[in-house]
C-alpha cells in the first residue's frame, strides 16, 4: 500500500486555489476578445494616452459586477436568466434570453470574424480557419470532460501575454500612460464619447455577467469557496484590464504617433503595427487575436446554452450527457453552426451584424445591471450576502454610468 | 444528476405504487383545471357580473391536507391590493372569479404563518420533483374544485406551457395539462416555517434513498435547502446529510441555525459529524456544540481532536460494548435496542476491567443459546485492533493482512473505544486523493 502523504498548509492553499481558480479569469479574459482588441486599439490610435482613465473605470466595473455575479451564483445555485424569470416573471426572463441569444450570435459572428481576419494576416484562408475553430470549440465542449475544457481555456487565455510583449516591443512613453491612467480628460466630441461608450461595452459584456454565475454553478462551488472564488474573480478582471491597457499603449506609441487613426478592426491595426514595430510585433498581435477569438468563441456559445437551460428550469451542466440536457447541446451547435456559417457566405457584408449585435449588448445590459442589483439586495435571495448599503450605492453608480453611456450612444446613432 | 425526461401522467402514475389517490388523474378534476398563470390579472366579479378589481395573487394555506386549499385572493382594487377571503369565492373559470356576494370585506392582506402566495412564492420558482429526482421550474399551477374546496391539485414544469403563458389572451390560460405533476409528488420550497407539512409531500420525500436526497439538497441553496432539510424527517435528513459531499456539507452547515446543524449532526455517524466538524472554523463549530447535548457534544468533541490521519480521527465511536459476564440474550437486546446505527453488526465483548477480548458477530450470537455467558464464545479468531494513534497507513496494511470488515481501536488500557469501518477507511482514502486533483467539477 502507497504511503498516504497530505500536502503542507502552504501547499493546500495553493491546491485549493487552483480548484476554485478559473471562472473568474476565463469570464474576464474572453470580454477581450477581437471586437474588445478593436475597440481598444481604436482608442489608443485615435486618442493615444489621454482617455487611459476610460479603461481604468470599465476595468473597476467590471470586477463589481463579475464580483457580484459570482456571489449570486454561489448563493443561490441559480442562474442569472432563471433568476430573472423567478424574480421578474416570464416575460422578463423570456426577453433576457431571447436579447442574449441575438447579441450572443452577433458577436460570436465577430470573433468568427476575427479569426478569418488574422488568419488571412498568415496568408490562410477564412474557409480553412473559420471551420477549423468552429470543429476546434466543438470538440472542447461536446467530448471533454469540465476539468479538460477548463485547462484548454487556460491555456488559450496565455496567449494574451502577447499584447504584453507587443506593447513593450512598441517602446511606449510610460509617463504619458500613467498620466491618461489617473488625469481624467475628455475631448468633447462624438468620436470620444463613442469609443468611450464602446470601451465600457466591450468590457462589461452581458454574456459575461450570465457566464460567470452560470459557471459557478455548473462548477458547484460553495459559500465555502466564495473567498477564493472572490480573489480569482478579482485576478481575472484586473488581467483584463492590464491586457487592455497593452493593447491602447501599443496602438498609442505607434499608431497614434504616426496619425495613423482609422482603425476599423484588430487585424488593421496588426497590419499598421508592422511597419512601426516591426514583423514580430505585427506577427505576435495577430497570434493574440486569434487566442483571443478562440476563447470567446468557446465561452459564447457555452454562456448561450447555460442561459437557455437556465430559463427552461433544467439547469444544464458540462459534465451532462447528450440525453441529459439535449437543449443545452443544440443550443451550443446551432449558435456555432449559425455565426461560422454567416461568416463562410461568400461576399457577406457583416458590417450590419456587428453594429446590430454591439446596439443589442448595450441595450441587454442596461437591463441585466439593474436585475442584479435587485436580486443582489433581496434578502430572500441573498440571506446575509445581501448587499449592504455602501455596496448599493456603489452598483447604482455604475448603472447611472452605464445608462449615460448607453443613451449618449443612441443619441448618436439616431443622430449620424 | 439524471435527469429523465419529462414524464407522462401515466408514467408518473405507473411508478407511483401506493399512491394511487392521485388527484390528477382523475377526469373530473383533469376537465376543470385552471391554470394559475393564466388567472392572473383577470377581473374578479360580484354576483350581478360587475368587476371589482383584478386578481394580483392566490394564497393558499398548506397543512395536513395534501392539496392545499385557496384561503383567499389578492385583488388589486382602484390601485390598492386587498385581500378577499376565499370562502366568498363562488364560481372560477379560466378567465373570471365570481363572488358570492355583494357585500365584500377588503381587508389589507398580511401574509399569516403557513400561507404561501402561489405567484410570488411558487409560479417560475425552484420545486422539488419526488419522482423524478430533480429540481425544476413552475411553469404553472393547476387549481381545481376538491372536496369543498378549490386547491391547488398539480405543478406543470414543462417548457412548452412556459411559453404558452407569453402569448396574450386566451391562449395563454388554456391549460397545457400534458406534463402536469399531481402536486402529492412535488415537493414546494416555499418558505413557511412552523408548519407541519402536507403528510402526502413528506412520505413522498420519505421513500427516497438518502443518496438521491443528499443529490437533490446539493442542487439547492440558501432558503430552498432549508426548505427542503426542514420537511424532512430528522433521520433521514441525517442520513441525506452523510451522503453529501464535505465541502457542500460545510456550505449548508453555514446557511442553517446552530440548533437545527447541532439536531442533524447528533443524528449523523459520530465520527462523519467529527469530520465535518473538523473543517469548519472554531467560533462556527463552537457555535454548534454548544447547543448540543451535552454527552454527544463531549463524544464529538473529543473525536474532533484527533488528527484526522490517524485512527482516532477516522473512527466511529459507535460501539457496543458488553461484558462478557452478560449473557447471549443480554447482547442480543443490546443489539435490537441500536439497530438503527450502521455499526450494529456484533458486539464488542469486554472483560471486568473493561479490556478488549472479542467482537463477537450477530450470527453468532443468534445461533448460539440465549442463556449461554458471552464468555463462553469468545474464541479464535480475535479482532484486530490499533491504537488510536496509528497511522491510516497501518490501519490501511492491517486491513488487507486480515480481509476483516472491521477494525476496533482501543486506547493505552486496552480498552474499546471505537471501530474502524471498511467505508470509514475508504471515504479517509478517497479524501486525501482528492486534495491532490487541481480541476473542480466534481458533479459526476
Amino acid at each position: 500500500m502507497s504511503h498516504v502523504t497530505i500536502p503542507s498548509g502552504r501547499k493546500l492553499r495553493i491546491a485549493a486555489f487552483l480548484a476554485v481558480m478559473g471562472p473568474g479569469v476565463i469570464a474576464g479574459l474572453s470580454d477581450d476578445d477581437p471586437a474588445g482588441i478593436t475597440t481598444y486599439s481604436q482608442l489608443g490610435a485615435q486618442f493615444g494616452y489621454r482617455l487611459l482613465w476610460v479603461l481604468v473605470i470599465s476595468t473597476f466595473a467590471l470586477i463589481v459586477f463579475q464580483d457580484l455575479g459570482a456571489r449570486i451564483g454561489v448563493v443561490t445555485r441559480q442562474g442569472l436568466i432563471g433568476l430573472v424569470r423567478q424574480k421578474y416573471g416570464a416575460r422578463a426572463g423570456s426577453f433576457s434570453a431571447v436579447a442574449l441569444i441575438l447579441a450572443n450570435l452577433g458577436t460570436m459572428t465577430a470573433e468568427f470574424a476575427g479569426v478569418a481576419a488574422a488568419g488571412q494576416l498568415f496568408g490562410i484562408s477564412r474557409y480553412i480557419t473559420v471551420p477549423l475553430t468552429g470543429i476546434f470549440i466543438s470538440a472542447l465542449v461536446l467530448r471533454g470532460t469540465f476539468k479538460k475544457a477548463e485547462r484548454v481555456f487556460f491555456i488559450l487565455s496565455a496567449v494574451f501575454i502577447s499584447y504584453v510583449i507587443a506593447g513593450f516591443m512598441s517602446h511606449p512613453h510610460w509617463g504619458s500612460a500613467f498620466r491618461g491612467m489617473v488625469v481624467p480628460s475628455m475631448p468633447f466630441n462624438r468620436g470620444a464619447i463613442n469609443i468611450a461608450t464602446a470601451t465600457l461595452g466591450t468590457t462589461l459584456a452581458p454574456w459575461g455577467l450570465a457566464f460567470i454565475q452560470s459557471y459557478a454553478v455548473d462548477k458547484r462551488l460553495t459559500r465555502s469557496d466564495l473567498k477564493l472564488l472572490r480573489a480569482d474573480v478579482w485576478v481575472g478582471s484586473l488581467l483584463t484590464g492590464i491586457i487592455g491597457f497593452f493593447v491602447i499603449v501599443t496602438c498609442a506609441a505607434t499608431l497614434n504617433h504616426e496619425h495613423i487613426t482609422n482603425i476599423t478592426d484588430a487585424s488593421q491595426a496588426a497590419r499598421a503595427l508592422q511597419p512601426l514595430a516591426g514583423t514580430l510585433a505585427k506577427d505576435i498581435f495577430a497570434i493574440g487575436i486569434i487566442g483571443a477569438a478562440l476563447l470567446a468563441a468557446s465561452i459564447l456559445p457555452l454562456s448561450t446554452a447555460y442561459s437557455i437551460s437556465d430559463l427552461t428550469g433544467s439547469p444544464a451542466a458540462l459534465d451532462d450527457k447528450f440525453d441529459e440536457a439535449p437543449l443545452f447541446y443544440l443550443t451550443f451547435a446551432a449558435i456555432t453552426l449559425v455565426a461560422g456559417g454567416l461568416i463562410m457566405i461568400p461576399g457577406v457584408s457583416l458590417i450590419w451584424i456587428l453594429i446590430s449585435s454591439q446596439i443589442l449588448n448595450a441595450i441587454l445590459l442596461l437591463p441585466l445591471l439593474i436585475y442584479m442589483y435587485g436580486i443582489a439586495k433581496d434578502k430572500k435571495l441573498m440571506g446575509e450576502f445581501s448587499s449592504g448599503p455602501r455596496a448599493k450605492a456603489l452598483y447604482g453608480a455604475i448603472i447611472t454610468l452605464v445608462a449615460i453611456c448607453v443613451l449618449a450612444q443612441f443619441w448618436f446613432i439616431f443622430n449620424l | 444528476m439524471k435527469r429523465p425526461p419529462v414524464a407522462s401522467i401515466n408514467t408518473v402514475a405507473k411508478r407511483l405504487v401506493g399512491r394511487s389517490d392521485l388527484l390528477i388523474t382523475r377526469k373530473s378534476v383533469r376537465d376543470s383545471l385552471v391554470s394559475l398563470a393564466g388567472l392572473i390579472g383577470r377581473p374578479v366579479v360580484d354576483p350581478d357580473g360587475r368587476e371589482i378589481g383584478r386578481l394580483v395573487d392566490v394564497v393558499v394555506r398548506h397543512g395536513e391536507e395534501t392539496y392545499p386549499p385557496v384561503s383567499g385572493l389578492i385583488v388589486k382594487v382602484a390601485n390598492r391590493k386587498s385581500f378577499i377571503n376565499g370562502a366568498r369565492i363562488s364560481e372560477l373559470t379560466p378567465s373570471l372569479i365570481t363572488l358570492s356576494s355583494t357585500k365584500i370585506n377588503l381587508e389589507p392582506f398580511a401574509r399569516r404563518p403557513g400561507e404561501s402566495l402561489l405567484d410570488a412564492d411558487v409560479l417560475d420558482h425552484q420545486i422539488v420533483d419526488v419522482d423524478g429526482l430533480r429540481v425544476v421550474r413552475t411553469s404553472d399551477l393547476y387549481l381545481a374544485p376538491f372536496n369543498k374546496e378549490i386547491r391547488v391539485v398539480g405543478v406543470d414544469i414543462s417548457f412548452v406551457s412556459f411559453l404558452r403563458r407569453l402569448f396574450p389572451g386566451s391562449l395563454s390560460r388554456r391549460p397545457t395539462p400534458d406534463h402536469v405533476l399531481d402536486w402529492a409528488s412535488v415537493a414546494s420550497l416555499t418558505d413557511t416555517p412552523g408548519v407541519v407539512r402536507t403528510s402526502g409531500t413528506r412520505s413522498a420525500l420519505g421513500q427516497l434513498r438518502p443518496a438521491d436526497l443528499a443529490d437533490l439538497i446539493e442542487d439547492l441553496a440558501g432558503r430552498e435547502q432549508g426548505a427542503l432539510i426542514e420537511m424532512l424527517d430528522p433521520d433521514l435528513a441525517a442520513d441525506a446529510l452523510e451522503e453529501m459531499e464535505d465541502d457542500e456539507l460545510e456550505g449548508l452547515l453555514r446557511s442553517l441555525s446552530a440548533e437545527r446543524s447541532a439536531e442533524l449532526l447528533a443524528r449523523m455517524e459520530p465520527d462523519e459529524s467529527a469530520e465535518v466538524l473538523r473543517d469548519l472554523e472554531d467560533e462556527h463549530r463552537e457555535s454548534i456544540l454548544s447547543v448540543m447535548e451535552t454527552g454527544t457534544a463531549k463524544q464529538l468533541r473529543q473525536l474532533v481532536s484527533f488528527d484526522e490521519e490517524l485512527a482516532g480521527g477516522i473512527m466511529t465511536t459507535h460501539i457496543l460494548v458488553i461484558k462478557s459476564s452478560a449473557t447471549v440474550a443480554d447482547a442480543l437486546k443490546l443489539l435490537v435496542e441500536n439497530r438503527e446505527r450502521e455499526s450494529s453488526d456484533g458486539v464488542v465483548v469486554v472483560d471486568g476491567k473493561g479490556k478488549l477480548l472479542d467482537h463477537i458477530q450477530t450470527v453468532e450470537l443468534i445461533a448460539a443459546q440465549p442463556e449461554n455467558l458471552l464468555s463462553e464464545l469468545v474464541a479464535k479468531p480475535f479482532p484486530t485492533a490499533v491504537s488510536i494513534d496509528t497511522p491510516i497507513a497501518e490501519v490501511v496494511e492491517e486491513f488487507s493482512n486480515n480481509r476483516g470488515s472491521s477494525i476496533i481501536v482501543i486506547d493505552e488500557k486496552n480498552k474499546p473505544i471505537g471501530r474502524i469501518l471498511a467505508d470509514d477507511l475508504v471515504d479517509a482514502l478517497s479524501k486525501n486523493r482528492g486534495l491532490f486533483s487541481q480541476g473542480g467539477g466534481t458533479r459526476s
